[in-house]
């Protein structure tokens, strides 16, 4: 799989840019998205159908590997959910649950895995969204992946002072809260700070401009209409079905 | 101060403007200049004076987007920047901010020079036409599909700088844009900004490291004194530190660190004893901050690091670190509500002494009272150093690019500390672009790319051209070079 080097690799925004999607338009990536999470109404059988179709789906655009890595970083939370599901309610429901979360979590990654923050603001903008808005999405959706290295960072910043000594075991939850403290303000502030920066280097290249025009437009190709219309047919067989 | 006539030929003028911020009553004291097409511009003056709000009135960005009390006016050309709209001011003058990374706003350098563009409303192929022009004209085109965050810090910052020219604005400001260059990157840029004004855009750079600048003809001065309150270290004298570390030698050997699939550091050995101040000079991003992570314990790495036969421990492990870290970002590093409680955190029975010391000499007296997270960049930077002296490390310190945001007193503060701790046994390594503090350490190491170039007394090293120009550095000729061994000036 070849990623492109944003951010932050081995993320899971990172761009999987050998993928037979990465050249779809972001319009058609979104309805395909949208109408793959449709089948979590389905019955726990025709579920695992569907994901089995979605599994193909994922072969052929070779981001099967990156959406398992995306699953796997929720495991605990599945199995949480798993448990509690099975011991209050049954172990039929408790499959359902879980196996609806992982679609879930798993669908988004055809869209997020092979679309820019610029394609995704495009997207929105054909959608009708104000442009300040989209803007403001995409700029989020780009930020994301600077959190984690950010939070590490001020992990080791802390450490590097001694201020961050976590003690561990049950008893001492409230003083790992405390300790939390330490790392929270930082992240705060440096979230912030981000946030405003960017505000500034944006407004210092004329954001706000009345007469802004796009130097990109979208335009949709023969795959991108077959892929739709496959989509659409995929999402009205989901509405018979269930 | 007297009204100025209005001029046509006045590309900016600021008339008896004065400016606080809300959150803490600083800002920018009464100012009143003129300035021309063609003019190369150097705003520079102590901490805090006020540099970075003077830029931001000259842009718009001050009324626009900061809201404090602003008095006098600015005008660009015939616009007043309180009555014109932020993008119609911002398409006269362009900003560039100081921390190059924090400015970019899309996934690869194409768009990064595309946004500003399609805010002017110009159609696609004059876009185009103008983004070709640029890249070639800059040397970017290799980079054009590079993500902005991937790139080092020299590279980001010509991408911002190039961003703005290619907007074509009038004037041109620039906030501390040397900072973060090492010496070519640096030089470099001040020769661009030199064609610039040739070619008639008014040029304001506000910086610390004016020497680089000090031999343009006809650069016109501005120093701001603001409100800062100059810092006296005549008699601050370091008390005895409780416990002095007995003679000791850092070995490292074969040192390597991979990051991201990429070997950062290869095959790296030295040692340094107890006792040096140490500066480590190379090109942005060819590992020095990652070998002070590794020697503070914070890094996985392969070889050995030991002092006195053991792995530095960092402060998790015991609270007094071996070595103890002061990060470029101080953001990193506080989160208390003074500056005196972020000192003295979890410190159970402080040494009020030393911790009297360590205000006057870092010049945080004044501030002990005051949340340090609304000092400024360099002002939060002693605070994160005092705060990792006031835990005693064992062995010594490392501080990641100490000269950031430092003005020239607090420079030669910064190494009048270095120097008393070295003289206690202690070792004190370091990090910068800034040669005139590297010029003051007892040793002086490039690391390029392969490894260590070469390791001596600055005096030494900064006479011989050839090891510097293996990674790509020059001595630039204004350098005061310390004497060497025959006293040689």
């Amino acid at each position: 799989m070849k990623r492109r080097n944003t951010f932050a690799q081995g993320r899971p925004l990172a761009l999987v840019e050998d993928s037979p999607l990465r050249r779809v338009d972001p319009r058609t990536k979104l309805a395909l998205s949208l109408c793959a999470s449709l089948a979590v109404m389905l019955p726990l059988e025709r579920l695992l159908a569907a994901m089995g179709v979605y599994i193909l789906l994922l072969l052929w655009a070779r981001l099967l590997p990156m959406a398992a890595r995306q699953v796997w970083r929720l495991k605990w939370i599945l199995l949480g959910l798993f448990i509690v599901d099975w011991l209050l309610v049954s172990h039929e429901l408790a499959v359902l649950i879980v196996l609806r979360l992982v679609l879930l979590s798993g669908t988004f990654t055809l869209f997020f895995a092979t679309t820019t923050p610029g394609e995704l603001r495009l997207a929105l903008e054909w959608f009708h969204v104000p442009y300040r808005y989209a803007f403001s999405v995409s700029l989020a959706f780009q930020s994301l992946s600077l959190l984690d290295e950010e939070w590490r960072a001020i992990y080791e910043a802390q450490q590097a002072r001694g201020a961050w000594r976590p003690q561990p075991g049950w008893r001492n939850i409230m003083k790992q809260v405390r300790e939390l403290i330490a790392l929270s303000v930082p992240a705060v502030v440096m979230t912030t700070k981000r946030a405003w920066a960017m505000t500034e280097a944006a407004s210092a290249r004329g954001f706000d401009a009345p007469h802004r025009r796009p130097y990109r437009r979208l335009s949709m190709q023969a795959l991108d209409w077959l892929l739709l219309a496959a989509t659409l047919a995929f999402a009205l067989a989901l509405l018979l079905w269930r | 101060m007297s009204s100025m006539p209005i001029n046509a030929e006045y590309r900016l003028r600021a008339e008896s403007v004065t400016y606080r911020y809300p959150q803490n009553n600083h800002g920018l004291e009464q100012t009143t200049l003129a300035l021309q097409p063609g003019e190369l511009v150097l705003v520079t003056g102590p901490s805090g004076c006020g540099k970075s709000t003077l830029a931001r009135c000259f842009t718009g960005l001050i009324p626009h987007l900061y809201h404090g009390d602003l008095k006098g006016e600015v005008w660009l050309g015939a616009l007043r920047s309180v009555d014109a709209p932020l993008w119609q001011l911002t398409e006269r003058a362009g900003m560039v901010f100081q921390n190059p990374a924090a400015q970019m706003l899309a996934v690869s350098v194409e768009e990064e020079i595309v946004f500003g563009l399609e805010n002017l409303g110009l159609p696609p192929e004059a876009i185009r036409e103008r983004l070709n022009a640029t890249l070639a004209r800059f040397g970017l085109t290799a980079l054009r599909d590079r993500v902005p965050q991937t790139l080092s810090g020299g590279e980001q910052q010509k991408v911002a700088l190039v961003a703005m020219i290619a907007r074509q604005p009038d004037i041109l400001v620039l906030d501390e844009p040397l900072s973060m260059l090492d010496v070519t990157a640096a030089t470099e840029l001040v020769a661009y900004l030199r064609n610039l004004a040739r070619e008639g855009i008014t040029v304001v750079v506000c910086e610390h490291r004016s020497e680089y600048l000090a031999d343009i003809p006809k650069l016109r001065t501005i120093v701001l004194d603001g409100d800062a309150v100059s810092v006296d270290i005549s008699d601050a004298e370091s008390p005895p530190l409780a416990a002095k570390p007995p003679p000791f030698r850092l070995e490292v050997e074969n040192l390597g660190v991979r990051l991201g699939g990429r070997a950062i550091l290869r095959d790296l050995s030295f040692s340094a004893q107890g006792g040096e101040v140490v500066v480590v000079v190379g090109r942005n991003g060819v590992g020095k901050t990652t070998l002070l992570r590794a020697l503070a314990g914070l890094q996985k790495h392969a070889g050995r690091i030991s002092i006195v036969g053991k792995q530095p421990a960092s402060a998790t492990k015991d609270v007094r670190p071996d070595l103890g870290l002061v990060f470029q970002n101080a953001d990193l590093q506080l989160f208390n509500a003074s500056v005196r409680d972020e000192i003295l955190y979890r410190i159970s029975e402080p040494d009020m002494a030393w911790y009297a010391y360590l205000l006057q000499i870092l010049g945080l007296t004044r501030y002990e009272d005051v949340p340090p997270l609304l000092l400024s960049e360099g002002e939060k930077k002693r605070v994160a150093l005092a705060t990792v002296l006031m835990r005693r490390p064992k062995h010594g310190v490392l501080l990641d690019e100490p000269a950031l945001g430092q003005d020239t007193v607090h420079k030669t503060m910064l190494m009048r500390m270095a120097r008393g701790l070295a003289e206690q046994g202690y070792l004190v390594m370091m990090t910068t672009h800034d040669l005139t503090l590297a010029a003051q350490a007892d040793r002086l190491l490039l690391l390029g790319a392969e490894g260590w170039v070469v390791d001596g007394p600055p005096a030494q090293v900064m006479r011989d051209p050839e090891p510097w120009a293996r990674i790509g550095l020059a001595v630039p000729a204004w350098l005061s070079l310390p004497a060497d061994e025959s006293g040689q000036l």
